[in-house]
């Protein structure tokens, strides 16, 4: 019969067999790649694509043989714990990421808010961190030297919707709700700013609660300001609560564009509600970019169906984007040293399937996106179904814009 | 305090566990006790108002929040050291809550707890849409700040230490308080507090400023974290779950107690590290966790410091 005390001794190593965090790849030429990811909290949601993207890259890229840096292919390992999607130990975990689990290159959280407080980490230890999912552009302003922007920034969201609205109708009275959060009141603030430099006329301004269900009377005050356009929005639910209720109360708008919430598959749901309605978006399946580097749209959509059974959405593109970028400054490089790929990144000028990526390299807003711009998809019916088309930019349409609403 | 106290040598315990990372340079260990800090400012300043008072305050992270907005925003528009803004935003975030306090606590109970969640909601959504704190996105902080420190690298060992010096004033406070008249004053109130206001205590006076008391430190805790930082957003200023993640560690240690708050504290946010970053356990954490509180209010009610007082009565003398 086993002593009881050796049950306790085989239960704490089992304990520690089963704490001790163990590499899936041996140690030898491995790029190390580290990241918190909010596999619980408010984030989850948005943050699954980016990780789906991420893991599709590296999966690719290990069965092609690697990055290839000088003489030398690294086959890539992600390291990544659940940032809870709270800051509290954003800077406790990338402190590990970079110390324990020897990280060479960082991609950000989801959230700009999460990627500001990352950086400070990723500063201190001079640490390349490719940011995905954070598009305030405050984030880029603060001094830092080795974070580098995928996403068009908040500031340039609904630009391209006041300039495809411009084309149809100069004189549109644009009637502008969004939500009363961080992002949806970035994006107005600049959108305010761009819609008086180009002389289009907002006639309604005004934030509404992020959790509103009933969009009655803001609906009543946008007809009674005679506008004939609406955009803003914030996040799924309300802004998918906002189009049908727009449709339920037949307001008289010739054209809506909200943010996120269209982007979505699930939007179709709303059925005529849905109809017409555009939405900014960081990339679309359906573009018709042709890249440098990299697989095409298409080749980059078959392979994420096949991976994970659903449409890849922007979220998803701008993760493996993220891990492409990373790729193409290292393999230019020839080594994974931080200054010679942060110095490689300042001259990235490529489009991949994702668009045309450049980023700022001057100090006061280094790393900020320069080159993508965002796409306008509208929801269009044909033969009586749904379709999302890309009806801007013009270089990349796949429709022209279907103006009026209804 | 003299050295003939035990709590002295607990104190100096506790500080030189916190001084490890310093002394060997570790700054994985250093991340994982900052955290470990933070939260006992917040139990042991908590403990002050549920422990000692019996008024559970569902939102003391106001003071953490408000108190990392006033220290953010006067180091970035003021142009302020951070020890003076951290030490402006506790005098500022203690007479905030000394005048809420001589409102708020005229109710009891469910009540007093329901106006808490509404003082949290009230000021997040009045930072939301405050311009000069940056409204709904915030206030973000520029490098140039730290190099005021030496640099991100020394900046936050600097914060680090301040964080450790404020844990101790925290603990330092919890223990003079408890051993003090206005202790019993307040624990007077927790018992009865007719009987108390008939006995002589001003209850809404001392209410209030037990009230005040547990907000400047907490205030202090928040400037020095948020600048840490670099960012501060009002939903991450305000968060109730850390509000309530709080009072759980608060019954984890034992309320009441002053080393039970701090050693409530510390273990929750160790056992949280460890679970969130294992491999195996990471993705049911929260069930882990909440099912080891439940065990541990179901089985130690008095926290973990009732059940060593109840196993070892001697231990009350030396672990306060």
């Amino acid at each position: 019969m086993i002593k009881p005390h050796r049950w306790i001794i085989a239960g704490v190593m089992a304990a520690v067999w089963l704490v001790v965090p163990v590499s899936p790849v041996a140690a030898a030429d491995v790029l190390t790649i580290g990241f918190t990811n909010s596999e619980t909290g408010a984030l989850n949601v948005d943050s699954i694509g980016q990780l789906n993207g991420f893991k599709l890259w590296r999966d690719q890229v290990n069965a092609n043989g690697g990055v290839h840096a000088g003489s030398k292919s690294y086959q890539v390992n992600l390291v990544t714990y659940d940032d809870q999607s709270k800051p509290d130990r954003v800077q406790q975990l990338y402190g590990r990421l970079i110390l324990q689990d020897n990280a060479d290159f960082l991609f950000s959280p989801y959230s700009s808010g999460l990627t500001a407080t990352a950086a400070i980490i990723s500063e201190q230890y001079g640490k390349i961190m490719i940011t995905t999912g954070a598009s305030e552009d405050k984030t880029y302003q603060l001094g830092n030297k080795y974070l580098y922007e995928m996403y068009t920034p908040a500031s340039a969201y609904l630009t391209g919707a006041l300039d495809a609205l411009k084309t149809v109708n100069p004189k549109a009275r644009i009637a502008m709700a969004y939500a009363d959060d961080a992002f949806a009141k970035a994006v107005a603030t600049a959108t305010r700013v761009y819609a008086k430099a180009i002389g289009m006329d907002l006639v309604f301004d005004e934030a509404y609660a992020p959790n509103t269900t009933d969009f009655g009377p803001l609906i009543n005050k946008i007809i009674s300001a005679k506008a004939d356009a609406l955009i803003g929005g914030g996040h799924y639910a309300d802004g998918a609560t906002l189009a049908r209720q727009v449709y339920d109360h037949k307001a008289p708008l010739d054209f809506v564009s909200l943010l996120v919430a269209p982007d979505s598959p699930k939007f179709a749901t709303l059925g005529e509600a849905a109809t017409n309605v555009t939405a900014p978006s960081q990339w679309a399946p359906q573009a018709t970019f042709k890249p440098d580097f990299g697989p095409d749209p298409k080749a980059f959509g078959d392979a994420y169906r096949t991976a994970y059974g659903s449409e890849p959405s922007y979220h998803a593109a701008g993760g493996y984007a993220a891990g492409l970028i990373l790729q193409h400054a290292i393999e230019q490089a020839g080594t994974l040293d931080q200054d010679q790929v942060a110095a490689k990144l300042d001259q990235t000028n490529i489009e991949i399937f994702y668009g045309h990526v450049q980023f700022f390299t001057d100090p006061g807003r280094h790393g900020l996106q320069a080159g993508h711009s965002m796409v306008i998809v509208q929801w269009q019916k044909k033969g009586g179904q749904l379709v999302k088309e890309v009806i801007w930019p013009k270089a990349g349409a796949t429709a022209p814009l279907a103006y009026p609403l209804r | 305090m003299s050295p003939k106290k035990p709590f002295f040598w607990v104190l100096v315990a506790v500080i030189a566990v916190f001084l490890v990372p310093v002394l060997t340079n570790n700054v994985s260990l250093r991340e994982s006790l900052l955290l470990a800090a933070i939260y006992i400012i917040l139990t042991s300043n908590l403990n002050l108002m549920i422990g000692f008072t019996g008024y559970v305050n569902f939102g003391n992270i106001v003071f953490f929040g408000l108190g990392g907005y006033i220290g953010l925003y006067l180091v970035t528009a003021g142009g302020l050291p951070l020890v003076a803004a951290a030490a402006l935003a506790g005098a500022a975030v203690g007479a905030i809550a000394l005048v809420l306090g001589l409102g708020i606590l005229r109710l009891r109970g469910a009540y007093f707890a329901l106006a808490t969640i509404g003082i949290v909601e009230a000021i997040q959504a009045f930072v939301a849409n405050f311009e000069p704190w940056g409204g709904a996105t915030g206030l973000y902080l520029s490098f140039q700040a730290y190099q005021a420190l030496g640099g991100p690298r020394e900046a936050l060992w600097t914060v680090y230490l301040l964080l450790v010096a404020v844990m101790g004033l925290s603990l330092f406070l919890c223990y003079a308080v408890k051993n003090s008249r206005f202790g019993l004053a307040l624990f007077a109130i927790r018992e009865d507090e007719d009987t108390a206001a008939v006995l002589g205590v001003r209850t809404p006076l001392y209410k209030a400023t037990a009230y005040s008391l547990s907000g400047i430190l907490p205030a202090m805790a928040g400037a020095l974290f948020f600048f840490k930082q670099g960012v501060i957003q009002p939903e991450q200023a305000f968060d109730l779950t850390l509000s309530t993640e709080a009072i759980v560690m608060l019954m984890l240690g034992g309320q009441g107690t002053v080393t039970g708050a701090a050693l409530g504290a510390f273990l929750y946010e160790q056992f949280r590290g460890i679970l969130l970053t294992s491999t195996v356990f990471s993705s049911f954490q929260l069930v882990i966790a909440g099912a080891l509180l439940l065990v541990t209010v179901l089985f130690m009610p008095g926290g973990l410091m009732g059940w060593l007082h109840r196993r070892w009565p001697r231990l009350r003398k030396v672990l306060e």
